[in-house]
Parts: structure tokens; sequence; C-alpha cells
């Protein structure tokens, strides 16, 4: 299953992280074999395993800048699939939209990913296990969680490169918000928000690490995210198997300083690297791609010309 | 299954909506589904095979509660509101789950599907009290003075005083519990309330209203964030609306109600689509072509397993839901 038993780890125990940086210009690229490609790489244990992509689907989106594209979702189901996965499902949890049905048909994903009723887990209304939190950096100290996510050999996040109006930015790390289910806590999972954002992300995924997250930044969004935002084309994709490296490399990426992103920050002391030297980067350098995202006067500080100072309170108990 | 269902006998004059003898979208799919999908501790699951759960089993038992009350729905019900009374916790609370040890925004449709049977009215009353002894979390000391020293006034603009109810204990107020939580109210309370209740039933329509969203309709709770008008959502506007149908000529129903017939026609989701038909019949506007635009999405994806969406479906197809209509004079009252 994949709660984590091993990975809490301080940095200077763990070995360089690797992430990718592919690039795709639209969603009409042969992002099957792109990513096939790319996973191929590294060495990813997938043979015989039960896989579990988590997209993150936030609502209708009809032109599909606000949730994870479909032809992406469909397109790691297909590599995985082909690298020797025994199954490969996809669920999410929608934080506000509770007919996911809807989100899934305006998305058109049985398109991409084949029968809904079989490929897709909705994790607002699986059963759940009560499962105790590894880190107390909320109140939290435990939380029911979908017995889809506890059961997968693997969980891959797989979201959208945005910013976030709470959050700063919402990439792999925040994506896993989407586990916990509105059927025990609401919609939205407001317990999280009470529990603080930063500290409720912390001990999500340091209980339920994602094992890989290839993020969609081919149509990101920047500004008022992760819903009311702007579309910004960025033209990449991301990938690596710690999430903290590759969360610091998408922030980089949209000229954001990740050392100032709080949960970034408090993330690198136990779940990766966030420095550029702790991280391999393969493909595309950062400079070449580039692409400066607009953000919130809230969060001026984080952008890399700015004076902002990083966060560095400890909520790690 | 279907021919037990068939030859049933139906309550207040239903009639089979079925033509040239075929049978109706309810009774041949969403009757059946919904008995062989029971637990056989009595409840359901939010899919079948999957867990009893407090909010599918109540909608389901609403459903069932306009039925015969002869079997096979009189049976089903009778092991629903069983397993549905052992999973109320000695507080008065229902939690999500049975081995959960904290109620939650659960309660109210718990004690909505009991009171619609006309059953366990102590169960019911404990519920109720739980309801309103519970208070959102935005209300307390602590919370007004983190409002007040560190959050931006243009992060959320609405009126923290107004509290409804939380999803769940000691956080904020949200459109969906506090509209579930309100027509549970209405239901038990059709006359005069008691002064604590008046005070809460005050309140929490005020934060609903406070809370609609810049031309008509509700999210769940947001309508502002960073000055930007929040998008409103089916569900939250169909709850809303429904909890406050006693003011249905003012100003921000009649808005809401138009953007949700707005809305109706291209709505890709079952349970969208048969929320905002129920809500629109509540209050009177009269929309034809639900069992084909169900027959068209169920052959898509099967309602996705759903009870939930598959008890509403049955609902909306039905002659009326009676616990979703109380209204009795158009005069709004402010």
């Amino acid at each position: 299953m994949s709660v984590s038993t091993g990975q809490l780890a301080p940095s200077f125990t763990r070995p360089p992280s690797r992430v990718a940086v592919r690039r795709a210009e639209n969603y009409q690229a042969d992002l099957p074999s792109l990513l096939f490609e790319t996973l191929r790489e590294f060495d990813l244990p997938v043979r015989g395993k039960t896989v579990l992509l988590k997209p993150n689907f936030v609502g209708p989106d009809p032109l599909g800048v606000i949730n994870t594209h479909p032809a992406v979702v469909g397109a790691a189901k297909e590599s995985l699939l082909r690298l020797g996965a025994k199954e490969v499902m996809v669920g999410d949890g929608p934080a506000l939209e509770r007919d996911t049905e809807a989100i899934l048909e305006t998305m058109r994903l049985r398109d991409h990913i084949g029968p809904l009723a079989s490929s897709f887990v909705d994790l607002n209304l699986e059963d759940v296990r009560r499962v105790p939190l590894r880190t107390r950096a909320s109140r939290l100290k435990e939380l029911y969680l979908p017995e889809a996510v506890l059961r997968a050999d693997l969980v891959v996040s797989l979201p959208k490169l945005k910013t976030h109006h709470w959050a700063g930015v919402t990439l792999s790390l925040k994506n896993m918000f989407g586990i916990v289910p509105g059927g025990c806590y609401g919609w939205p999972k407001n317990i999280l928000h009470w529990s603080g954002i930063t500290r409720s992300v912390l001990d999500i995924n340091s209980t339920v690490r994602p094992d890989f997250a290839i993020v969609d930044g081919i149509m990101g969004m920047e500004g008022n995210g992760p819903i009311q935002g702007v579309p910004r084309p960025c033209g990449v994709l991301v990938l690596g198997n710690d999430p903290v490296a590759v969360d610091a490399t998408c922030a980089r990426i949209m000229g954001l300083v990740p050392e100032r992103i709080e949960h970034l920050a408090q993330a690198s002391y136990l779940l990766g690297h966030l420095r550029d030297e702790k991280i391999q980067q393969i493909g595309e350098s950062i400079a070449s791609v580039r692409t400066p995202f607009k953000v919130l006067p809230a969060f001026r500080r984080l952008r890399a010309a700015g004076e902002g100072r990083p966060w560095h309170s400890n909520c790690l108990a | 299954m279907l021919d037990a269902i068939m030859t049933a006998p139906l309550r207040d004059g239903e009639a089979r909506p079925g033509r040239n003898g075929e049978a109706s979208f309810r009774e041949q799919i969403c009757w059946p589904f919904l008995l062989a999908a029971q637990n056989p501790d009595g409840g359901w699951g939010y899919r079948p095979n999957q867990r009893s759960a407090v909010e599918p089993t109540s909608w389901t038992l609403l459903e069932l509660a306009s039925l015969s009350d002869l079997s096979p729905f009189e049976q089903a019900a009778s092991r629903g509101i069983a397993w549905l009374l052992a999973a109320q916790l000695p507080d008065g609370s229902w939690p999500a789950y049975p081995n959960q040890r904290e109620g939650c925004w659960t309660t109210a449709l718990a004690g909505l599907a009991l009171h619609m049977h006309g059953l366990a009215p102590g169960a019911v009353a404990k519920g109720f009290d739980w309801l309103c002894n519970v208070w959102p979390g935005e209300g307390s000391l602590w919370r007004r003075l983190q409002r007040r020293l560190f959050v931006s006034s243009s992060m959320v603009r609405q009126n923290h005083s107004l509290q409804g109810w939380s999803w769940t204990p000691g956080t904020s107020s949200w459109v969906e519990p506090t509209a579930y939580a309100l027509i549970l109210l209405h239901r038990l309370y059709p006359g005069a309330l008691p002064r604590r209740v008046e005070k809460r039933r005050r309140l929490a329509e005020a934060m609903l209203y406070d809370r609609m969203c810049p031309g008509g309709g509700w999210n769940s709770g947001n309508p502002f964030v960073y000055g930007v008008a929040g998008e409103p959502l089916v569900g939250p506007t169909v709850w809303a609306l429904l909890a406050l149908q006693d003011h249905c000529e003012r100003a921000e129903n009649q808005e809401s109600l138009d953007w949700l017939a707005r809305t109706y026609e291209p709505t890709r989701g079952p349970a969208s689509l048969v929320l905002a038909h129920m809500c629109l019949e509540a209050y009177g506007r009269r929309i034809e072509g639900l069992e084909p635009a169900l027959r068209r999405l169920y052959a898509a994806n099967g309602f996705l397993q759903s009870v939930s969406v598959t008890a509403w479906a049955a609902m909306a197809l039905g002659p009326g839901c009676r616990w979703l209509r109380w209204r009795t004079t158009g005069a709004s009252q402010s």
C-alpha cells in the first residue's frame, strides 16, 4: 500500500533527485511516446503493480485550463501499462464540485482512459480507513483516507501547473489534498484549511507520499488560480520521483523562488530536495523553458526578482 | 425483481409514467438498482459493494419514503432505518460512516430520512438538538481576532457574523450543510419555531443570502475571492434555493432560479440534472424531457454506479418529493 513507511528522511541523507523537463507545445503532441520514453529513464518499479494516477480535477473545464488535461492523463495511463503495470486507475476527489461525472464528461475523459465505470474512482466517495498521520505539522493527527489510495502499489501525482490563491502554487504536493474524501470532510475539505494549508500538505504527503509526479505544464494558469486565473501557455511536462524536487523545478520555471513557497520549504526538511544542486536535470534546462507566471499581490514575495524573504518557521513536530 | 416492483401498489395517486406498456426509467433502472445495492447490514454504500454510509442510506430512504408501504420497498426501508438508527452516536449526531467517532453534516440528512418515514422521533429530536448546539468555528473569539489582525479584507468578501452550519464541527459555515440543516428545521417545525431554533434559522438564511454569487446562484460558499466573483455551481444552488423557498418571491431567489434554468440544458452530469430538475419543479417551473436525458446519461457511464445519484433520479422522476416542499405561501418574509 502507499502509506509511506520509510521515505521521511532529512535532505542530507537523500541521494540527489532526478527531474525531467520535456517540451510539448500542445495537447495534440505525441504525449504517449514522450511520457513512455521519459518514464523509462526513471526505471519505475511498475511491473505487475497497481498504480493510481491522481490528477487535479477541480470543476467543469471545457477549455482545458483548470484541470489536468485528459490527454496527459490518458498518455500517463498508456505509458504505465506499456511499462508493465498490472492496473492503472485514475482517481480524484474534487474539492468543490460534487458532480464528479459532470467534470469528467465536460473534459471527455473517457475518450482518453476508457470507460469511466471501470477506470475512474471518485476518491470523495470511496470506502475509507482511519490512518494515523506520520507527522504532526497540523493538529489533525489522523485522517480517513480512501482504500483505493491505500491499496495502490504506486501513487502518481498528476497536477496542472498553476498558481494558487491560498498556497502560492498548486503542484504535485498540494494536489494530494484531493485524496482526502469529501464524503467525510465535505466540499471543500475545510478541515484542511482550518488545520493550515501548509501544515496539512505536509501531513498528507508525509503519510501518502506520491511515488512519482508528472506535472501538466503544457497550459498552466497564472494569477488568481486555481480556478479563476488566466491561462498561461508554458509548453512543458515536468516529471520525477521526488515530488518536492519536481515542484521546486516547476516553481523555478514559473519564475518563483521555491524556498519562499512555505509548503515547499517545509517539505524539503523530510520529503525531498529543494536545492537545485541536489536535483539532476534531464531534458530541457530550466532557463530554456522559463515562463514567468503572474502572481497575486499577496504572493509577490515568491517572485525571483522580488525582495521577499524565505519562510523558515519550522512547524514539524 | 422488476416484476415485484411493477406490481407493487403506489401511493397518493402515483402514476406509472411508462408509455406503451414500457417500464419507466425509475422502475426499470432506479428501483432495481437501489434494492440490489442494499448491503446485508441494511445500509447503502456510495456504490454497490461498498461499506454502508449515512449519506447514500439517507437519500435512498428518502426515495423509499415516497413509495408503497408494501414489499419489497417496505422491507428495504425498515432494514435501512434500523441501520441508520444503529449508526447514531450517543450525542445524537450521525457520522459519515458508522465506525467514526464524531458527527458531521450527515446528521441533517439522517434526521430528514427518519422524519419523512414518520419514525423514531426521539432519535430525530436528539439529532436536531445536536445540530442546534453545534456552531461553526468562525464565530469563536480567537477566530474573530485572527481575522481582524491577519486576514486581508480583499481575500474574501463575506459577513462572518452570519453563521450557518459547517461540514465538520468547528470549521466554517458552508452553503450545503447549512441548507440541509434548514430543510430539516422546516420539516420539523412547520409552524412557529422555538426561540433558539428561530435564531439559528434567521442567521442561517441571512448567511445563505450573504454567500450568493453576484448574478445569482451559489457555489460552496465563497462568492468573492480577491475581488473576483465566484462561479455558481448547480448543487449548492439547488440546496440553497430549496432551503430558502419560504422567500420564493425575493429577487435573489428568482435570479438564482433563472441561472439554474439557463444551466439546466447544457448540464453534462446526471447529479446536476436531477437536482436542478427537482428544484425547478419545487418552485413550480415545469421542465420536460428529464427521462430521455437521464437515459442518455445513464447509457454513457451508468451514473458511475452512484447510489445517491440513482436515488435523486428516482425522486426527480417521481410525482413529487414531499420532503422538498413545505412552502404554503408565496409571500416573502425578510
